[in-house]
């Protein structure tokens, strides 16, 4: 699948097509990304057991959507971004997992949420 | 305030609640409840045939619906490919409308796999295709530990899932919902979609058992 | 010295990995009032006068104690009429008046058939 976004991208740009900000997500499936660690007042929708914790972009969830922590305040248009489905391995969330190495926790971010790592 | 309808929900109703207040006078919320529909009709923000409709509405959505949409993947490949690919117009095509913005993915067991669903922030459920969630599944104890000790959580439900199979916990917190696709039981070649959907319930959808073995009801 | 900064950081319903005890394995069916409950928040987010979103976020500014000791249904139906407040759709005089008219209703149909409004 980040091929496929590369794909966009070339063919885009073959074509002569500019796409609009925000249009083509920023993250790709197989991306290394972190969670970030802020803590925000009021509504939020990323739990506390994922803050800052490191994890990999399943799938990129189309289309672009509003921020979920501005919609509660009444927000039903503006910028939409991305959200993505990340998975995080539970032994990278509970350090006193009990369970296999590769089971896992899969939920949906929005971009200003996440930051890629190397 | 007297009649004060303050149920912990941890226990049945045993007494019909045929009509409001044919056994007792409303509570306090009930009286709330009615209140605001009953200012905001007269204000006209919406009409009382909208809020009729749509009680009929989630009383046709039933676990039987997502029975349906199991049994037909069990059933018919090419559907089922469809179904994985793009949970909420699988499901369309089998006339389950979605009256809201959520999609809906659906998630394969497989003898490598198995997915449980929660929503540890709220109640996260696919009402347009499964109703309304169990209480035990919007209650503390089950959204506390299926995200951090997901085991021992399906051993409570008498499942338990052999370490060389992958568990994956998917919280919903966004506008996507999730439907778990049980594993097909043994023992069901030749059976009929409505004989396979019979096998299906609503707690093998959320990902807590497996589907019913066709010999007779799992405990 | 004590920390209260938790109380504000962390919503009373985020709790996926808090401590928590054997899953009650309970249900009920819905009283008829919180069907209409469901009803009415679907048919208002048709609207667009009250999306899923602000629900979530009305229930989340009930506070600990209210998120721990109300019902479901219950939470909804108050943080609905917070957020109509808020909005200027509904006034909590209006509300009060309401349920009190709704109150005098159920009284004069329970003293008997000759008194039906």
């Amino acid at each position: 699948m980040a091929m496929a976004d590369l794909i966009v991208k070339e063919r885009s740009a073959a074509i002569g097509v500019v796409t609009a900000t925000d249009e083509v997500p920023v993250f790709a499936s197989g991306d290394r990304i972190r969670i970030k660690n802020r803590t925000p007042i009021g509504h939020y929708r990323v739990p506390h057991y994922l803050r800052g914790k490191l994890g990999t972009v399943d799938q990129v969830i189309e289309p672009v959507a509003v921020d979920n922590e501005e919609e509660g305040y009444g927000r039903n248009a503006g910028q939409r971004l991305h959200y993505y489905r990340i998975v995080v391995p539970l032994t990278e969330i509970w350090a006193d997992y009990v369970g296999a190495a590769q089971d896992g926790l899969y939920i949906e971010v929005y971009e200003t949420w996440l930051e890629r790592i190397p | 305030m007297s009649g004060q309808h303050n149920d912990d929900h941890g226990h049945d109703h045993d007494h019909p609640h045929a009509e409001v207040g044919a056994t007792g006078r409303p509570g306090y919320y009930d009286m709330l409840e009615t209140a605001v529909r009953e200012l905001l009709i007269e204000k006209k923000y919406f009409s009382a045939g909208e809020i009729r409709r749509q009680i009929e509405v989630l009383d046709s959505r039933t676990t039987a619906l997502g029975g349906k949409v199991v049994a037909k993947a069990w059933a018919d490949p090419e559907f089922k490919k469809r179904l994985l690919a793009n949970g909420r117009a699988a499901c369309e095509e089998l006339g389950i409308s979605f009256y809201d913005d959520t999609q809906l993915i659906v998630l394969e067991n497989t003898d490598r796999v198995h997915n449980l669903i929660v929503c540890t922030l709220c109640s996260c459920y696919p009402r347009p295709v499964l109703g309304l969630p169990p209480d035990w599944y919007k209650a503390k104890p089950y959204r506390a530990r299926a995200v951090s000790e997901p085991r021992a959580v399906l051993a409570e439900f008498g499942t338990t899932i052999p370490d060389a199979v992958e568990v994956r916990v998917h919280d919903s917190t966004a506008m996507v919902r999730y439907l778990v696709l049980p594993m097909r039981p043994a023992g069901t070649d030749g059976f009929t979609e409505a004989q396979l959907a019979e096998l299906v319930t609503r707690d093998a959808m959320i990902g807590v058992i497996p589907a019913n073995n066709p010999e007779g009801a799992r405990v | 010295m004590t920390d209260t900064a938790h109380l504000v950081t962390r919503l009373p319903n985020d709790i996926g990995g808090l401590e928590a005890g054997k899953i009650e394995r309970t249900d009920h069916t819905l009283e008829p009032w919180e069907k209409r409950c469901h009803a009415l928040a679907d048919v208002l987010d048709f609207h667009k006068i009250l999306n899923t979103e602000e629900k979530r976020c009305g229930v989340e500014a009930l506070g600990a104690e209210m998120v721990g000791k109300l019902s479901y249904y219950e939470r909804w139906i108050v943080a609905f009429s917070n957020i109509l407040f808020r909005k200027g759709i509904l006034t909590p005089t209006e509300v009060a008046l309401k349920m009190q008219e709704i109150e005098k209703r159920w009284d004069a149909q329970a003293d008997g058939p000759e008194r039906v409004i």
